[in-house]
């Protein structure tokens, strides 16, 4: 944590950032949607071991830009890196595969599933998914199903949601779905976890718990590229911010640095 | 009365089987598939064909199977991007181009003159006796784990009630189960005597008004019995499970008298034998796929595309397998079927019959298994009690009577669905969740 290395005040080219080998990067990553640039030469870099902020006004292009880093939608033109290779021509799911991981902006839960059945979905590589394995190896299955259960009672535990596990995921409330989904990115194993607005709709005791897990996890080895409009988790949370705006960069530096950064004022803080 | 039995019991099976693949694409992925029908066809006609051709039939049945599942993997291949109502039409489209290739491509199919005389399982078979204890003993396990599995939903049903409660709503389940039952029947047998005395429109009204007063009637003290003890209903579905446990040993017994005189109508015991036992083999498979790692990727599909994505899982190759599987099964159904029709016309698959399978899967209750079973049993003992009682009664001639069964099945989903929607089986937390 803590990669404060190569600041100067302002705005910062890519090139003095690639010093440090960026977990995730994507170069001048552009996407239309008719006439409407919705992404327009977008560059941004994630260094292993970070908490990135992206901020921007309403229609940034911020969903947008996680759309195409987990190729949800294809970029029109740029490239994607993670973790020392090229993702942008992946289909998503493998991208999930390799360890990028995203949520939504909209907590979106496996709502007839319940909540243990939520956490078990998202292990990787197990040996049931495959429907011969089902018959033909079901020790095994059985094994690593145990196993996965077991983390997943971990995980929910830490994030206070054991109480629910049998319950349908659909009858959570807002702010646990939002627990769900988090502690259900955990389970795949992540490198690097992209969190859409993770505090937005949600009570204020519950955004301190979101943010304590995430320094938590975060502390474990986990990188977060972290969409948000509630500034104090952005400043409380962030090692380094991104700032979009119309769809282009307009900053990128320490929490301090944007705060004071009068583009960014006149485009999204006010003032 | 023997042969009819046995006929029920291999259209049951079939049309179970027919719905499990259903109840897989739909009811646990949420592919909506309203061609369901081609597969049986394809999976009929290249059963027959083959069989003709002198190919054994086990090995016929599996190539129709695999020519089904292709058919699947086709389908799965054009509809990559549509999901809900689009994937719906397509396989619309799709079962009735399967239908009409059948119609005209006289030189492979005979058209609508129709295949005949085609080699049937087991039919020339004389079975020694242990061969015969060999097909009871299989007859009986199948039934014994199906009761072990009735009892076993059973004993947790019960668990959930408080235990003082249980006498009584049985017997309010009892009583209003079994006076409704004598009503019907009663008025079943007041219509048959006036039959001949009465003009047609006079009965039919007096039906009418004599159905609408016990409906009304019987309704009311439903909602009244639900005020005052909402378990009320859990008696209903105990009842009625006793009722359906004892009806199947009558059944059991009919089938395992037809076993042990197996020479008596050799075509129809060995093919009853054959599709209770696939029956059984296939059900046990899915149920097991379904509660798999396997199963749990399906339906999280069913509930979003977009977050199973996102948690790297293949979606579309999931989507093949799922077609391709649910329409192997539909393939072996249709070679039952068509052994069971002993002639296979291009007319037997209208687009009709993808919809009877949606019937038997609504009515069982989506994403069960069991109640795909259920359902499939409930709509052709219909289908066949209908047809022997409702003519006495109904001043209808023969054929407006058989689309006056049609209507009442359709009367009969209408009542299911508004008194549990989520099907006889399903669960109702599952349907008031949603998003």
């Amino acid at each position: 944590m803590g990669n404060e290395m190569g600041n100067e005040m302002g705005h910062e080219t890519p090139e003095t950032q690639l010093e440090v080998q960026p977990l995730l990067s994507a170069i001048d990553l552009c996407k239309s949607y008719g006439g409407l640039r919705a992404v327009d030469r977008v560059s941004i870099q994630v260094p292993s071991g970070s908490i990135t902020g992206l901020i921007g006004p309403n229609g940034a292009g911020k969903t947008t830009l996680f759309n195409l880093l987990c190729n949800f939608a294809h970029p029109d033109s740029g490239q994607v890196t993670f973790d020392g290779a090229p993702i942008h021509t992946l289909p998503s799911h493998q991208i999930s595969q390799k360890g990028l991981v995203r949520t939504f902006q909209v907590a979106r839960v496996l709502s007839r599933l319940s909540v243990m059945e939520n956490m078990l979905l998202a292990a990787q590589h197990q040996t049931g998914e495959k429907f011969w394995n089902v018959w033909f190896r079901p020790g095994q299955t059985q094994k690593e199903e145990r196993q996965q259960r077991e983390y997943a009672s971990e995980i929910l535990a830490s994030v206070g949601l054991s109480a629910m596990a049998q319950s349908y995921a659909g009858a959570l409330s807002g702010g646990q779905r939002k627990l769900l989904e988090i502690a259900r990115a955990l389970m795949v194993r992540p490198k690097m976890i992209l969190l859409d607005e993770p505090a937005a709709g949600v009570n204020p005791t519950l955004i301190n718990q979101i943010c304590e897990h995430i320094t938590q996890w975060n502390q474990a080895g986990i990188t977060f590229l972290i969409i948000e409009h509630n500034m104090d988790v952005i400043m409380s949370l962030c090692d380094r911010v991104w700032v979009l705006a119309e769809g282009q960069n307009l900053a990128s530096g320490t929490p301090i640095e944007i705060q004071q950064d009068p583009l960014v004022l006149k485009a999204y803080l006010g003032q | 009365m023997q042969g009819f039995i046995i006929s029920l019991i291999i259209f049951t099976s079939i049309f179970a089987l027919f719905g499990l693949g259903l109840n897989l694409q739909w009811g646990f992925t949420g592919l909506i598939n309203f061609g369901h029908v081609a597969f049986m066809t394809l999976g009929a006609y290249t059963t027959v064909l083959l069989s003709v051709q002198g190919v054994p039939l086990p090995l016929a049945t599996l190539v129709g199977a695999l020519v089904a599942a292709g058919l699947g993997l086709l389908m799965g291949f054009a509809t990559l991007r549509l999901r809900t109502d689009y994937l719906a039409i397509v396989t619309i489209g799709v079962s009735e181009m399967i239908r009409l290739i059948a119609v005209n491509e006289g030189w492979l199919t005979r058209g609508t003159l129709g295949l005949q005389g085609f080699p049937l399982p087991l039919a020339s078979l004389n079975p020694t006796f242990p061969v015969r204890i060999v097909m009871l003993l299989l007859i009986t396990a199948i039934v014994a784990l199906g009761y072990r599995q009735l009892w076993r939903s059973l004993r947790q049903t019960l668990k959930k009630l408080p235990p003082e409660a249980i006498v009584p709503i049985t017997v309010m389940a009892l009583g209003y189960g079994s006076s409704l039952g004598l009503l019907l029947v009663g008025t079943g047998w007041a219509a048959k005597q006036l039959k001949p005395l009465l003009p047609a429109w006079g009965l039919g009204c007096l039906l009418l008004l004599a159905l609408t007063l016990i409906g009304y009637f019987y309704i009311g003290l439903a909602q009244r019995l639900t005020k005052r003890r909402p378990q009320w209903s859990t008696g209903l579905m105990l009842v009625s499970t006793s009722a359906l446990a004892v009806c199947g040993l009558w059944i059991y017994g009919i089938a395992i008298d037809a076993i042990y005189h197996y020479e008596k109508s050799p075509a129809k015991t060995g093919l009853m034998v054959i599709s209770v036992a696939i029956l059984a083999l296939i059900y046990w498979g899915l149920e097991k796929l379904v509660r798999s790692p396997w199963g749990r990727v399906l339906k999280a599909i069913r509930e979003d595309e977009e977050v199973t994505k996102a948690l790297g899982k293949n979606v579309f190759a999931y989507k093949l397998q799922v077609l391709m599987l649910g329409g192997a099964i539909a393939g072996i159904a249709g070679a039952l079927y068509s052994w069971q029709l002993t002639t296979v016309y291009p007319d037997n698959f209208p687009p009709l019959v993808t919809f009877d399978a949606w019937t038997i899967v609504v009515l069982g209750g989506a994403g069960n298994n069991a109640g795909t079973l259920l359902g499939s049993a409930i709509f052709w003992a219909y289908y066949n009690v209908t047809r022997f009682i409702l003519g006495d009664i109904v001043p209808l001639d023969d054929a407006r009577l058989g689309a006056f069964r049609i209507m009442l099945i359709g009367l009969l989903l209408m009542v299911v669905m508004v008194w549990r929607p989520q099907g006889i089986l399903g669960k109702k937390e599952e349907l008031t969740l949603g998003q």
